[in-house]
């Protein structure tokens, strides 16, 4: 319920006011004198956008290529040996298997630690928010399990599961699981207590203030959880791949750098970062579909 | 229509280290169908307490509510509740926060419906027919009540879109939709500005008269209280209890008059400065009780 502050119209005192620095920034429309700490005011600029990913190209160049390279290129390699890497990967695959298997081995451990993860979670968090009880049961386990590194678990996880599909993809449901639990209890929490009892007021029963108050309010909480357990998910990918696999991003980095190929194990993250960047793209042009009235409460 | 009946209710909190709040002492009037009482008084006389007794939210820690003979033991739909703000839900468009209640209560009604029409009709048939039968209802009915608080084509418009006035009409028409006994107001005119809130004021005599309905109001502001109760309770804290009782002639006038007239005649300002003087006594004996700020 935000009152927004008239834009000053043409011809009012305010126009005559002496430009400043900050008030020119967005052209003729933004008139407002205090920009820093209004993060409204704050979006998202291409063109910075464009700087940051050139500045970090070029930082990679210079150290690799430049006049007097400071790194190996053995150690180090270049963008342009990362990007022949990438090519050789691309057309040939790598370790008999095509680049499209070994992503989409990663892609769907990933994706399948994820809707388990989730598929748990949400009740799971559900729960904690809605009884005392089931909290005082969950709660020291999720407090006492999220902070364990999914990679301190891999020997145990490999003894139980095998050296299979299974270990891994149970060390990415780990790596979520928590996450989501605490979303979803967070998201449950922050109901207001006068929706709920409009709701009952309104003739709707337990189930129906779930379904029709309890979940559609939740919904943001549990959507900024999924992301951050997607990027979660992501970084312990490699840790979940490095035994036992023989395909998959994480794997090809193992392997490769026991052969000291570290171009490929560079070409391997960056597929990673972009991947993972590009999923948490998706998700944020899902939510401003699905949960446009998120921040505007 | 229902009266309303409260007898002997207390409310005693218990705080944390053993001491308790005595919210609500012995308090006992008898409310007739179709009034409008106003709740006016300090902060802790326990004015919101007694709302949410009646609203079913809260169990008194003593005495009785009834409405119409029955005991209130929890929300129900015989009684509305409008709360300040926060209380539409953001992810429902306007059309449909209204629905809302007829929606809680679709089953019910295709039953209803199940049992009067013939057997002619395949299980099936007589299920869908009566679906639609209860949409199309509801889609009249929320269209009505649109037009009713003033929102005629904002159907399809996200509650964030709406400013704080408009949203409390909401809150309004989604509250009369189920047709309540009785409409419990909390502070619902309490976050709008000066002006909004004096045409929100119009807008719940009209609802008043039009509707007949009983209204309970709470709220902080003297003159809001004097306009819109057709019966008024200065309530006083420590214990929270009614002070005193009026029966006032404003709200009665108050569609055919000219408020701003009304609220400047000579009746209505000795009135507003005797409530005004005797809430001021109340919160200068709190400060001494807490020490003594004067």
């Amino acid at each position: 319920m935000s009152e927004h502050v008239p834009a000053p119209v043409a011809g009012s005192p305010v126009e005559d006011a002496k430009p400043s620095r900050f008030s020119r920034r967005r052209g003729m429309q933004s008139r407002k004198t205090v920009t820093f700490g209004d993060a409204s005011d704050v979006t998202t600029s291409k063109g910075w956008m464009l700087v940051s990913l050139g500045g970090l190209f070029l930082l990679w160049w210079w150290f690799t290529r430049g006049p007097e390279p400071i790194l190996d290129e053995k150690t180090f390699p270049s963008p342009f040996a990362t990007w022949d890497a990438f090519v050789d990967w691309w057309r040939d695959g790598y370790r008999r298997a095509s680049a499209w298997e070994h992503a989409s081995a990663s892609l769907s451990r990933v994706l399948k630690g994820m809707l388990i993860g989730t598929i748990i979670g949400i009740p799971v968090g559900f729960a904690m928010g809605l009884s005392r009880v089931l909290r005082g049961i969950f709660d020291p386990i999720v407090e006492l399990f999220r902070p364990v590194p999914p990679l301190a678990l891999l020997p145990m996880f490999i003894m139980w599961f095998g050296i299979g599909e299974e270990s891994k993809v149970n060390l990415l449901i780990w790596a979520s699981v928590w996450v989501m639990i605490i979303a979803s209890r967070a998201g449950v929490l922050g109901v207001s207590g006068s929706k709920v009892h409009a709701a009952y007021s309104l003739g709707a029963n337990k189930w129906q203030i779930l379904r029709y108050v309890i979940l559609p309010n939740a919904l943001p909480e549990v959507f900024t959880g999924f992301r951050v357990a997607l990027g979660v998910s992501w970084g312990t990918l490699v840790a979940a791949e490095l035994v036992g696999a023989e395909k998959g991003l994480g794997a090809s980095i193992y392997i490769a750098s026991r052969f000291f190929r570290m171009d490929i194990v560079l070409m391997n993250i960056v597929i990673i970062g972009v991947i993972g960047a590009f999923m948490d793209l998706v998700m944020r042009l899902l939510e401003s579909r699905l949960i446009p009235w998120r921040g505007k409460g | 229509m229902k009266d309303l009946s409260v007898q002997n209710v207390s409310m005693v909190y218990e705080l944390p280290k053993g001491d308790s709040v005595q919210a609500l002492h012995d308090v006992s009037f008898d409310l007739e169908a179709g009034r409008l009482l106003t709740l006016l008084g300090p902060s802790g006389c326990g004015k919101t307490t007694l709302l949410n007794i009646v609203a079913g939210f809260l169990a008194p820690s003593g005495g009785t509510v009834e409405l119409g003979g029955t005991p209130i033991t929890g929300p129900g739909q015989e009684r509305g509740m409008v709360f300040q703000q926060g209380a539409l839900f953001e992810w429902q468009n306007v059309a449909q926060n209204v629905a809302f209640g007829p929606r809680m209560n679709h089953r019910r009604s295709i039953t209803r419906i199940l049992e009067e029409v013939d057997a002619s009709k395949s299980p099936e048939e007589a299920y869908r027919l009566a679906d639609l039968r209860v949409k199309s209802e509801t889609k009249a009915l929320v269209n009505g009540l649109l037009n009713t608080v003033g929102l005629t084509g904002f159907g399809d418009k996200a509650i964030y879109e709406l400013s704080g006035g408009m949203q409390q009409r909401v809150a309004l028409a989604r509250c009369l939709a189920n047709e309540p006994e009785v409409i419990l107001m909390d502070e619902p005119l309490g976050a709008l500005d000066a002006l909004t809130r004096e045409k929100m004021q119009g807008l719940i005599l009209k609802l008043w008269k039009e509707t007949g309905k009983t209204i309970i109001l709470v709220t902080h502001s003297v003159e809001e209280a004097l306009f819109l109760g057709d019966k008024l309770f200065v309530m006083a804290p420590r214990p929270g209890r009614i002070e005193k009782a009026y029966e006032l002639p404003f709200a009665e006038v108050g569609l055919t008059t000219d408020p701003r007239k009304l609220k400047a005649s000579a009746e209505f300002i000795e009135k507003r400065e005797e409530l005004l003087s005797m809430i001021w006594g109340m919160e200068e004996q709190i400060m001494g009780h807490e020490g003594g700020m004067s």
